[in-house]
Formats: structure tokens, C-alpha cells, sequence
């Protein structure tokens, strides 16, 4: 939808006359976030970024109540972060257990250098007991972290992910708003370099998986 | 999300085309209002129901379910669903990354409604099993016109992707 309204752009340019142009939906109004090239032949589920993001400096809690430094403890170490929460149905399950899945398929030794990061963005009810109860049932080693909100929206604007507070609209109706972008650091820089779609599956994950442990491109 | 980072499509240079030869007034409509074309819009609806798929959830606390609307005949509108195997059937859409509930879809007059993975979806809450791979859940989905279709929703692994896309 959003191609329309350049198109629609272009097209009145050139028509010049009286002429009524009708895009549809332009709802679409808000700028991309980051500046980045697609890496064409991967449908689009993974991009390398051009301008890799720093790692945020955030500290939470971890699903067994402890501070967790996410710099400190990831540092060297090839890592998945991701922002969501339990009570979405759809994709966060999906996007989670597509990494638990692929990352099975590796090796020990490799399983226990990548660190896999999973962000609530609703610290209200994910607390550290919900959050370890729902990550068990993926992965148990999946870092869980739950904090303040404000943190955690930083942070995740920082990678240019969009969160929001879960809201009721005037009906009573939940409105939940999450980017569902998974950020790979490299454990050679520290850097996001990779960027994953939610369109990344168990098969796109478990090709990659080792060329991020080694902090390659795919 | 990823349309967010994908350069637009040439689809643009076609439609300059076009309208750079019209020039002078004339409506030009961007995109397919085809919904309200045509006779079919008064005629009954003929629907049929496929690919519907539940991922293997969680817990019993909530879970997911996806399914394609064909329709051969005039438009209908799906209403609400239900299922005796959980508390909650609620509908959602996603908007610009937000996940949003909706009180009704519209199923287009020789079109189709797709609930698929990212977009819109069916949130199951309060269930009273949780749900393992090989189940199958019964679900009515309630239309304004075409009244209730029963549709059984085969649980699938947790990473299940649909071999048709979305």
C-alpha cells in the first residue's frame, strides 16, 4: 500500500491537468527507521545492515530475578535479541521457537555460545516467574528479561524497533504495537549487523545460525 | 514489517503511464474497489474454508489459529467465532505493526479472507487443554449471512509454515 502513494505522486506530476487521483489506504505515513540495503536473495527474511546498530546499554531483570547486564553479559558472544511478549498469540511463539528450533540442530559447543535475548515489552504481566514459565516451554536457555518499560522502548528504538504500551482503544479492545524484527550481533564487533523479519523460518534460522556464531554474513 | 525496508516495486512506472496519457479529467482510482462492483454484490454468498491450521501453542493459556475464507458468491461478513474448547475466541488484525481487535471481517464478493501468520489472526484464550500437535480443535466461525460453517483446526508443530504462502 505504501508504493501507491509515491505512484500516486508520479502520476499526478505527470498528468498536469484536472484529474482527480484516488491512492488507496496511504496509512502508511511513518518513515522508515533504519536506512538499509536488502540482500536480495534471501526473500527478504534477513537484511545486512549497512550501518550496524550498537548493542543497547540496558539492564533488567532475568527470569530468575537477578540484574542482567545485556553489554556485560553478551559481550564476545554471538547474540539473538528480540522484544515481545506472552500474551501474543501469533508471532512472538513462532519467532521464538523457529531460533529454539534451528538452534538444536547445532552442535553443543555452539548452542552454548549463542545467547538468545527475549525482551517483554509488557513488564506489567510478564513478570521474572511468567516470563521463565512461558521461555520454558521453548527454550529453557533463552534469556528472558522484564524491567521498565521506558528502558526497554529505548533500547529497542535504538535498533529501530517500535514498541508501545498494550492499550485498550475507546471499544475496550486490546491494541498491542511491537516491531517483530530479531537483531544478530556479531561476536567479533558487538555489533547488530543482521537484521530478521518475521518471515524468517526454522529453515532460514538454521542456515545462519552457524555463520553467526562465527560472525559472518550469510 | 519487512515492506518497511524494501525499495518500491516498478509497479509505479506503469500507472505514470497511464495517467500521463489520460491527462485530461478523469477519475482514476488506485486500487481495486472491486468489492462493490457488479451484480454479485446482492447474491448469496458461497463460502468454503481451507488451510486452516492451529501452531502447536504453549500453554493452554492462549494459541493461534489461521484459515482462508474462499468466496464464489456475494459478499458476507464474519461475525465472531467460537469454540467449545476455549473460554476466549477473539479476532485481531495487524495494522502497521500493531496487533488490533477487530469485531468483524468483511469477506469480499468473489474474494477471500485470509487469516495468516503476521496478519490477521485468531486469538484462543482460557482453553481448557492445552492443545498438542495431531488434535484437532472444532471452531465455528459465525457469518452475517452464510450463518455458522464448522471448521476443525488440525494442530500443527509450532514452527508450521502453510506450503501456499500467504
Amino acid at each position: 500500500m505504501k508504493r501507491t502513494k509515491y505512484t500516486a505522486t508520479a502520476a499526478a506530476l505527470l498528468a498536469a491537468a484536472a484529474l482527480t487521483l484516488t491512492a488507496c489506504g496511504s496509512d502508511d505515513a511513518s518513515d522508515p527507521v533504519a536506512v538499509v540495503s536488502e540482500d536480495a536473495s534471501s526473500k527478504g527474511a534477513v537484511t545486512v545492515l549497512d550501518q550496524p546498530f550498537e548493542k543497547p546499554d540496558l539492564v533488567l531483570t532475568d527470569t530468575h530475578g537477578k540484574k542482567y547486564d545485556l553489554r556485560a553479559e553478551t559481550e564476545k558472544r554471538p547474540t539473538l535479541v528480540y522484544f515481545g511478549y506472552t500474551h501474543c498469540p501469533d508471532v512472538c511463539p513462532l519467532t521464538m521457537n523457529n531460533i529454539a528450533v534451528a538452534k538444536k540442530q547445532l552442535p553443543r559447543a555452539e548452542q552454548d555460545k549463542l545467547r538468545v535475548v527475549f525482551v517483554t515489552t509488557d513488564p506489567k504481566r510478564d513478570t521474572p516467574a511468567e516470563l521463565g514459565k512461558w521461555l520454558k516451554g521453548i527454550d529453557p536457555d533463552i534469556v528472558g528479561l522484564t524491567g521498565g518499560f521506558a528502558k526497554t522502548q529505548a533500547a529497542a528504538r535504538s535498533l529501530g524497533i517500535s514498541i508501545e504500551p498494550t492499550t485498550k482503544d475507546k471499544n475496550g479492545k486490546v491494541v498491542s504495537t511491537h516491531g517483530t524484527q530479531v537483531i544478530a550481533f556479531s561476536p567479533s564487533t558487538d555489533k547488530g549487523y543482521l537484521l530478521y523479519s518475521q518471515d524468517a523460518t526454522v529453515d532460514d534460522y538454521t542456515k545462519d545460525l552457524p555463520r553467526i556464531i562465527d560472525g559472518r554474513k550469510p | 514489517m519487512t515492506r518497511r525496508f524494501r525499495p518500491s516495486r516498478p509497479s509505479r512506472r506503469s500507472l505514470a503511464v497511464v495517467a500521463g496519457a489520460a491527462v485530461t479529467a478523469l477519475a482514476l482510482t488506485g486500487c481495486g474497489g472491486s468489492e462493490d462492483s457488479g451484480p454479485s454484490a446482492s447474491a448469496k454468498p458461497e463460502l468454503k474454508v481451507s488451510g486452516a491450521y492451529m501452531p502447536a501453542p504453549l500453554s493452554g493459556d492462549m494459541a493461534t489459529g489461521f484459515f482462508t475464507v474462499t468466496n464464489s458468491g456475494g459478499a458476507d461478513t464474519l461475525t465472531s467465532v467460537s469454540s467449545d474448547a476455549a473460554a476466549d475466541v477473539t479476532m485481531h488484525e495487524t495494522k502497521d505493526g500493531a496487533m488490533v481487535e477487530e469485531d468483524f471481517f468483511a469477506v469480499p464478493a468473489d474474494g477471500r479472507l485470509a487469516f495468516a501468520s503476521g496478519g490477521n489472526h485468531l486469538m484462543f484464550e482460557k482453553l481448557d487443554h492445552r492443545p498438542k500437535e495431531g488434535d484437532k480443535v472444532a471452531v465455528d466461525l459465525h457469518f452475517a449471512r452464510s450463518g455458522t460453517v464448522e471448521v476443525e483446526i488440525p494442530v500443527k508443530s509450532a514452527t508450521y509454515v502453510p506450503k501456499t504462502g500467504h
